[in-house]
């Protein structure tokens, strides 16, 4: 290389990020001073979506809607779309998927992936500036079956990660740096986690993974500064406190009684409420030494965020003997309901379930079955299910449940609830576990049907439950669901494809094969340089789409 | 030639090894790995409770990825364990080695369980293997391989010669069993492999196409058709695409092929069972 061509390199490199430097500064919030590097504070990410160059937060809003404003991309040119780069993780997960939902600030994308890899990369070119990898012990429980992360937390200059050993890290963002780390629990029993924190303005909220095992879920409150733990809230109750009832009255029945807490949580600033899945009992599939409804396993409950406590929960599935947690992200609207604004929590449920809850009080509005499920088709007048096949006639959706925890989307205005579905056909035979430490204890044996397996994308009127519109898979799928205001919904699918659909008409407009599975991942968007951007994590890859020029 | 696998003792200055000597500790370490090598078989193999055992060790802690009936999982790729005997480098060792350290980069975990149960695992697998046709067929092997010329192998390869529309036979008796084959042969509808799965469809040019379905996603479909020719289809611009019911595969009935002509036929796949076919 030439001398003269060298510095003449140097020179675009310096006036190129230079000129993103500015146009960042330009588009962003001004407490988003990349400067004095502060970094976005909770009053950034309580603005959720009115800052679109941003994502702050799992669902990019504290809501879980996972509904964008940005309209550059529309029906009518999003079949123009095309990929702009490509990241290659490096790290694989056969078996499952690339999880992650990407945060988005000043130009720079947070990113987890499998087994507890992490990365900052430039949103303009897919190259990163850091790599974080975690030194993980060799005899890791759930984390070794299911080495996955759903993304991180973000807070100034700190970001948060949990591990497949079940500790939380803080980072430092433009180093990667490590700044503390706490231990939630002992890996070696079956704890993990998997899930990306939920920040509010001085906690960081996580749960924990480990149902299959001898474990006792919670969920956590930690100071950001320093990672001392604030609260925690058991999802299992100890025997005398409320709950327990539903329990045999064995104190060590309730230490394992499951209820992981591994799926992210919304939170309603203005009830100050925090609203969190929480999952099946241990062990799975056999019920008869745990009988009672087994609380709050399969429960949505809502917390003061303040003090950790219990305000109200809701059992979808009292007594599960199938493993359909209820870990989903909450999603949470003002609708008009019967004339009446009414602040609601919605959950499309791994039970086959479609639910509205009043998210003030847990009042059921409404629970209606978006899939074929042969398990219930009604809530009866005391809100519990009318079951009608507990497992012993067949047929039932298998353990991955109607949907799972990839996230949905809610369409306001139109008010959609749009959700991947999965029909499925499997026989449960209980059996009941031996306990042996650090090995799970599902408690019987599941026979699925291979041949009878689909899915399909799901828009659901929220006020009736009802079908507009589907978009069939040739298999049960995992992909999640993003929609944006142009008129748009994104969705993902088993066979790899990445897609676009009217949300009017659920017609499909654009699709592109990534080329393995979309597992668990939803889409991310933002606005770069003027321009709209759309993300999707696939097998190892994380792809940035744009319209051309 | 010097083992050069010592050479990190030298950095430790408490070890002043001669050369010599190095090669002697080099070629007892090697004989101890030798040993401890030839000690990995199933101490369990004799014995026929272990298989039991092992069937609730494999409910407990396999079954959920590998299904209650070890037939695996496509969706989340975990193999069919009744057929890995099949693979000519699975072994005993192999597998309790698999269970032990788990496959990296997959969902497949390490486990921590006691040698034993891991071998009784083990066992429990070899127990309920596809064992194939376990039986010598009675048969004219060499009338076989005409009869098969005849009539299967348009469709059927068997040693890297024939067609390709339907399974590879090579070693189809190591699979499955006397039965089954003889069943395959009645009623080829009855049981359709999962990659030879029959459709027809009809393209914009109103081209009517049959074939045996590979793959498939929301858009488009990848077939062989009938000529045997990978063809794929985007299903926006197919007229009609139907997945069929009856196998591409003709019914060999007692009037097309006599009790006598299958023998000889699966006494000649029998006679290829195992041979590797040459390039």
């Amino acid at each position: 290389m030439g001398k003269k061509l060298f510095w003449k390199l140097i020179f675009s490199a310096l006036c190129f990020s230079l000129s993103g430097y500015l146009v960042g500064q330009s588009s962003s919030a001004p407490s988003s001073n990349i400067a004095n590097s502060v970094g976005p504070g909770y009053e950034d990410i309580l603005r959720g979506f009115d800052d679109p160059s941003r994502w702050l937060t799992f669902s990019g809003d504290y809501s879980g809607k996972r509904h964008s404003p940005l309209q550059q991309i529309t029906p009518k040119n999003v079949d123009q779309l095309r990929p702009v780069w490509t990241f290659q993780t490096g790290t694989t997960t056969r078996g499952r998927g690339f999880e992650t939902s990407p945060l988005m600030d000043d130009g720079i994308l947070y990113v987890t992936g499998s087994n507890n890899f992490a990365w900052a990369i430039d949103a303009r070119t897919g190259r990163s500036f850091w790599q974080h990898r975690r030194d993980l012990p060799t005899d890791l429980t759930y984390g070794a079956s299911a080495p996955v992360n759903r993304g991180f937390g973000m807070l100034g200059n700190q970001l948060f990660m949990v591990t497949l050993d079940a500790h939380l890290v803080s980072f430092d963002r433009r180093t990667g740096d490590v700044l503390w780390e706490i231990q939630l629990a002992d890996y070696k029993t079956g704890y993990s986690a998997t899930l990306a924190p939920l920040v509010l303005d001085d906690k960081v909220i996580v749960g924990i993974s480990g149902g299959e095992y001898a474990t006792r879920g919670f969920i956590d409150a930690y100071d950001p500064a320093t990672g001392e733990q604030i609260w925690r809230f058991h999802t299992i109750p100890a025997l005398g406190d409320p709950g327990s009832e539903t329990w045999p009255a064995d104190p060590e029945v309730l230490a394992r009684g499951g209820g992981g807490t591994w799926m992210n949580g919304s939170y309603d600033p203005a009830l100050n409420l925090i609203y969190w899945g929480v999952g099946n009992p241990n062990p799975d599939y056999f019920g008869d030494t745990r009988l009672g409804d087994n609380l709050y396993s399969n429960s949505l409950v809502a917390l003061d965020a303040d003090t950790g406590e219990l305000k109200w929960h809701y059992q979808f599935t009292p007594h599960d003997l199938n493993d359909w947690d209820s870990n989903h992200v909450p999603v949470l609207a003002d609708i008009e309901w019967n004339g009446q604004e009414r602040k609601v929590v919605m959950v499309g449920n791994r039970n086959g379930f479609f639910y509205v809850l009043d998210r003030v009080n847990g009042e059921l509005l409404l629970g209606k079955p978006f899939t074929a499920t042969t398990w219930a088709r009604e809530i009866g007048a005391d809100g519990r299910p009318i079951v009608l096949n507990d497992g012993s006639k067949g047929c039932l959706p298998d353990p991955w449940g109607g949907t799972n925890f990839m996230p949905p989307s809610f369409y306001p205005g139109l008010d959609l609830f749009i959700l991947t579905a999965r029909e499925t056909c499997a026989t449960f035979v209980p059996e009941e576990p031996r306990y042996v430490t650090g090995q799970s204890s599902f408690g019987g044996v599941v026979f699925i049907d291979g041949e009878q397996g689909s899915g399909a994308l799901r828009a659901l009127d929220v006020h009736t439950g009802e079908l507009r519109w589907e978009f069939t898979y040739p298999s049960p799928t995992f992909g999640g669901v993003m929609s944006t205001a142009a008129g748009l919904v994104f969705a993902g699918d088993h066979e790899g494809n990445f897609m676009a659909f009217d949300v009017e008409s659920g017609e499909n407009l654009w699709h592109y094969q990534t080329g393995s599975r979309i597992w668990g991942a939803a889409a991310t968007t933002y606005l770069l340089d003027g321009k709209q951007y759309v993300l999707i994590p696939s097998g190892t890859t994380l792809t940035a789409f744009a319209l051309p020029d | 030639m010097i083992f050069p696998s010592v050479s990190f003792l030298r950095n430790k200055n408490r070890y002043q090894y001669s050369t010599a000597r190095s090669v002697i500790a080099a070629a007892a370490f090697f004989f101890l790995i030798n040993l401890a090598q030839a000690q990995v078989v199933n101490p369990l193999a004799s014995d026929p409770r272990a298989a039991q055992a092992g069937g609730a060790i494999f409910r407990a802690q396999c079954a959920t990825c590998h299904g209650a009936d070890a037939k695996g999982i496509d969706s989340i790729e975990a193999p069919d364990l009744t057929l890995i005997w099949a693979r000519q480098t699975t072994t005993e060792a192999s597998l309790f080695k698999t269970i032990k350290e788990g496959i990296a980069g997959s969902i497949m975990p390490p486990h921590q369980n006691p040698d034993p149960e891991i071998w009784m695992t083990v066992s429990y697998l070899k127990s309920i293997a596809i064992s194939g046709t376990n039986e010598t067929v009675v048969g004219n092997a060499v009338r076989g391989r005409n009869m098969f010329v005849e009539n299967c192998s348009s469709c059927h390869r068997v040693d890297g010669v024939g067609g390709s529309l339907g399974p590879d036979l090579s070693s189809i008796t190591g699979r499955r069993s006397l039965a089954s084959l003889v069943n395959s042969l009645r009623e080829p509808s009855s049981a359709i492999g999962r990659r030879f799965k029959p459709v027809s469809l009809t393209t914009a040019t109103n081209e009517r196409v049959q074939g045996t379905i590979k793959s498939e996603d929301a858009f488009s479909v990848q077939l062989m058709d009938r000529e045997q020719v990978l063809r794929a289809f985007n299903k926006i611009e197919l007229i009609q695409f139907t997945r069929e019911i009856d196998s591409l595969m003709p019914v060999f009935s007692e009037a097309a092929l006599t009790e006598t002509d299958v023998n000889d036929i699966l006494s000649y796949l029998q006679s290829r069972r195992g041979r590797r076919p040459s390039f």
